[in-house]
């Protein structure tokens, strides 16, 4: 047991942090740090650099064109990338599709579509929830009818995160109504330029279109961006899934959001309040036990020798300690986060923010933009479903 | 980065189950507990399996084993809620050898190991709560002779020990003694603790000491250190336990035609004690991993481990009893025990609250860095 990494962990660490410091533009940086809005401009321009490093399928094995990391290596690349400041990566191409496609796609399917996710061409985007279906995956209606050489997809998707930029979409679509509901999916790739799709943002409780609704009607999808085989396509989001888990824990950026909720509770007078630090204090205890949680589980993967089945855990604490720092770095700013200005939101902001802090701006869009974070990506109590199966039996 | 055990330290793990699972059942508790709490003979088959001297030096006649070795003990010791404080012997072992001059180690160093010889730490005193550096204990020199003259309280199975390491003012700066039972002017005055096990007042009049130390608050930081890892790894086993005890009655327990396993209320209830038992668990190997860390990186490690320690415990204490019903408030049932033992750990060695004041006040920028 041993709690530091190793020399050669380490140097690899320092390697990431050098070239994360050139390569990361500062107006990003400044953005990310200052929880200010990000354009899609902003995104794919850093997802393009990450891309032509090789690093934007960070987590790929080296057959695929990856860099073959190991989990500790992924894991120290997220660290260091979420504490310089860079927007986490939009992961519906590079982290959810493309190891379904490495798994269960075929040869053509790979030549074809991992290029473009791997360079941060092509915007991808996930078509799953429905307005009927949303921790109940499997009881997905989308409809996908085989007509010879294509298949004709009708139905809706929702919460579509940023897919009013997404180019391509991946769906899971029901392709039979007999048997179990699970056994009648099947996982399609969609171009969203396709006559017949449509996509509208829905504006959410903070004012922002983070997410949207896609409509196909009567889409032509070409039987050959079919994954694997019909009705199969519930297997394929299950290996999607356990890696969004993992990934949602995002450990990293709570320790950077941390730091930040210091500076803030610093310049709004409460950090000497003992019964406001107290509160930072649990929090930071959080974020430690989290970090050690997941170095237990990169630990076990390392290994091999022990499996820790806590992916559960995770995704509830995670998610829980998001929510939590967003709502202390409103109580920071206090009335003073009550303005809602939504240009201030834009970096280079010059007007005049009601007390004089502009930072302040974000505050409360922040915190009402996490309370997603227990809801998306399976519920929290979902999740405690999940834990208590695998405690009870 | 490495969570992994060694071959070793399974074996270790696997010897000190197998006492607590066959050496130690609930019955020879039981009985320890009607008869004041305090066993010398279960004292010494943790000695015969060597754990009293794990923290001894192997020249001194001991082990010489590190913090994760004295986790995974403590950690099977909590499985069985195992009465006998061994965690005293780990930080004798480890405060003689690591402060002590040469001839008080050779003069104790081997009983402690052998287990002959039960010294523990007598630090608490009634106004200074869970701080470390006030004490009205003295002690005063004479002719190259040290006494010392105070009251310290809640010594773990004190009228028991042989001797105790003990904390006292001399010359307006706090030194650490070693001071025999028999030496003179110790009286304790023994009484039983709320898990079952054994405490006393120990009172010294003028008794006769041996100076350990003269960088007492230094030394008695480190002890109380051992002690936080101590109980946090003692913790987990407890839980462990705990957990393993309700899950098993949730599964058994039928009300309206089924077993109450399958109602969701109580599921999410589990759900949560796994949470904070893996939490606590991480925790415990952070505080372990940490304590050969300078001085105050490894204070704040521990007050951190302990903070999330004491949520853990007060929760799955309270909600291992909740969800048993009536049977979990009776003293015949196993799971009121457990939580008894995740109760008085809570406030040992400082509680939650006190832990968090910790945090607070030593919580600058890390500039993200923990592990």
């Amino acid at each position: 047991m041993d709690l530091a990494f190793t020399p050669e962990e380490q140097a690899f660490r320092e390697t990431i942090r050098a070239w994360v410091k050139d390569n990361l533009p500062a107006d990003i940086a400044h953005k990310v740090h200052n929880a200010l809005r990000l354009s899609r401009d902003d995104m794919q321009r850093w997802a393009k650099i990450l891309g032509k490093k090789g690093w934007l399928g960070y987590g790929w094995p080296q057959q695929f064109g990856g860099p073959g990391w190991t989990a500790v290596q992924k894991h120290l690349f997220e660290e260091e990338c979420a504490l310089a400041g860079a927007p986490r990566i939009v992961p519906f191409g590079p982290v959810m599709v493309a190891p379904v496609i490495m798994a269960f796609g075929n040869r053509a399917q790979q030549e074809r579509f991992l290029p473009g996710i791997a360079s941060g061409d092509v915007w991808w985007s996930q078509g799953y929830s429905e307005p009927g279906s949303g921790s109940d995956l499997a009881s997905v209606k989308t409809r996908a009818e085989r007509h010879g050489d294509h298949y004709l997809v009708n139905g809706q998707k929702t919460w579509t995160t940023l897919g009013q930029y997404g180019e391509w979409i991946f769906c899971l679509v029901r392709t039979s109504t007999e048997g179990k509901p699970q056994t009648g999916i099947s996982f399609l790739l969609i171009d969203m330029t396709s006559p017949g799709v449509s996509v509208r943002p829905i504006k959410l409780l903070d004012g922002e279109c983070e997410v949207n609704e896609v409509f196909f009607d009567n889409v032509k999808v070409p039987a050959e961006n079919l994954i694997g085989e019909e009705n199969k396509g519930w297997t394929y989001a299950k290996h999607l899934l356990s890696h969004e888990r993992t990934n949602i824990a995002d450990v990293n950026r709570a320790k950077r959001e941390l730091e930040r909720l210091k500076r803030i509770a610093k310049a709004e007078g409460v950090w000497d309040d003992q019964r406001f630090r107290d509160q930072i204090a649990l929090l930071e205890v959080d974020v430690v036990a989290l970090e050690m949680l997941v170095l237990r589980v990169l630990s076990a993967e390392k290994s091999g020798k022990n499996s820790l089945d806590i992916a559960g855990l995770l995704k509830i604490k995670g998610s829980e300690i998001q929510q939590r720092y967003a709502e202390l770095m409103m109580l920071a700013a206090g009335p003073f986060a009550i303005p809602f200005i939504e240009e201030a939101m834009e970096a280079g902001w010059q007007g005049d923010y009601p007390g004089g802090e502009v930072g302040n701006a974000p505050l409360a869009s922040t915190y009402f933009n996490l309370r997603k974070t227990t809801i998306y990506g399976g519920s929290n109590e979902v999740q405690r479903n999940i834990v208590a199966q695998t405690v009870l039996g | 980065m490495d969570f992994d055990f060694s071959d070793d330290q399974e074996q270790l793990r696997d010897a000190v189950r197998k006492w607590v699972d066959k050496g130690y059942d609930f019955e020879r508790r039981r009985g320890t507990v009607a008869t004041g709490g305090f066993n010398r003979a279960a004292y010494g088959e943790l000695a015969d399996l060597g754990l009293t001297g794990l923290y001894v030096p192997e020249v001194d006649g001991g082990m010489g084993m590190g913090p994760v070795e004295g986790m995974v003990v403590m950690e099977e010791l909590g499985r069985g809620i195992v009465l006998e404080p061994l965690a005293q012997a780990l930080i004798a072992g480890a405060v003689l050898a690591g402060y002590g001059p040469a001839a008080l180690k050779t003069e104790w160093l081997p009983g402690v190991a052998s287990g002959e010889t039960l010294v523990t730490l007598a630090y608490q005193e009634r106004r200074a709560r869970y701080r470390l550096d006030v004490c009205s204990t003295s002690a005063t020199e004479a002719g190259g002779a040290w006494a010392l003259s105070g009251t310290k309280s809640i010594v773990a199975a004190g009228d028991q020990a042989d001797a105790y390491i003990v904390p006292a003012m001399a010359g307006g700066r706090l030194a650490l003694f070693l001071v025999a039972h028999t030496a003179g002017g110790v009286s304790a005055s023994g009484y039983a603790t709320q898990d079952g096990g054994r405490a006393a007042e120990v009172v010294f009049q003028n008794a006769p000491a041996q100076l350990i130390t003269t960088d007492g608050l230094v030394a008695l930081e480190h002890a109380v250190d051992i002690g936080i890892a101590a109980a946090c790894a003692e913790a987990v086993g407890v839980m462990d336990k705990t957990l393993a005890i309700t899950v098993e009655y949730l599964n058994t327990r039928k009300q309206f035609g089924v077993a109450i396993a399958s109602f969701q209320a109580l599921r999410h209830r589990v759900a949560d004690m796994k949470m904070q038992l893996e939490l606590a668990r991480s925790m415990s190997y952070y505080a372990s991993l940490k304590l050969n860390a300078p001085a105050n990186e490894r204070r704040t490690a521990m007050a951190r481990a302990k903070v999330q320690l004491g949520q853990s415990m007060r929760f799955v204490g309270q909600q291992a009893v909740q969800l048993h019903g009536g049977i979990g408030v009776t003293d015949e049932y196993i799971v009121s025990h457990y939580f008894k033992k995740l109760t008085q750990l809570e406030i040992s060695w400082g509680d939650t609250l006190h832990h968090l004041g910790e945090v607070s006040a030593r919580m600058e920028e890390t500039a993200g860095v923990f592990a």
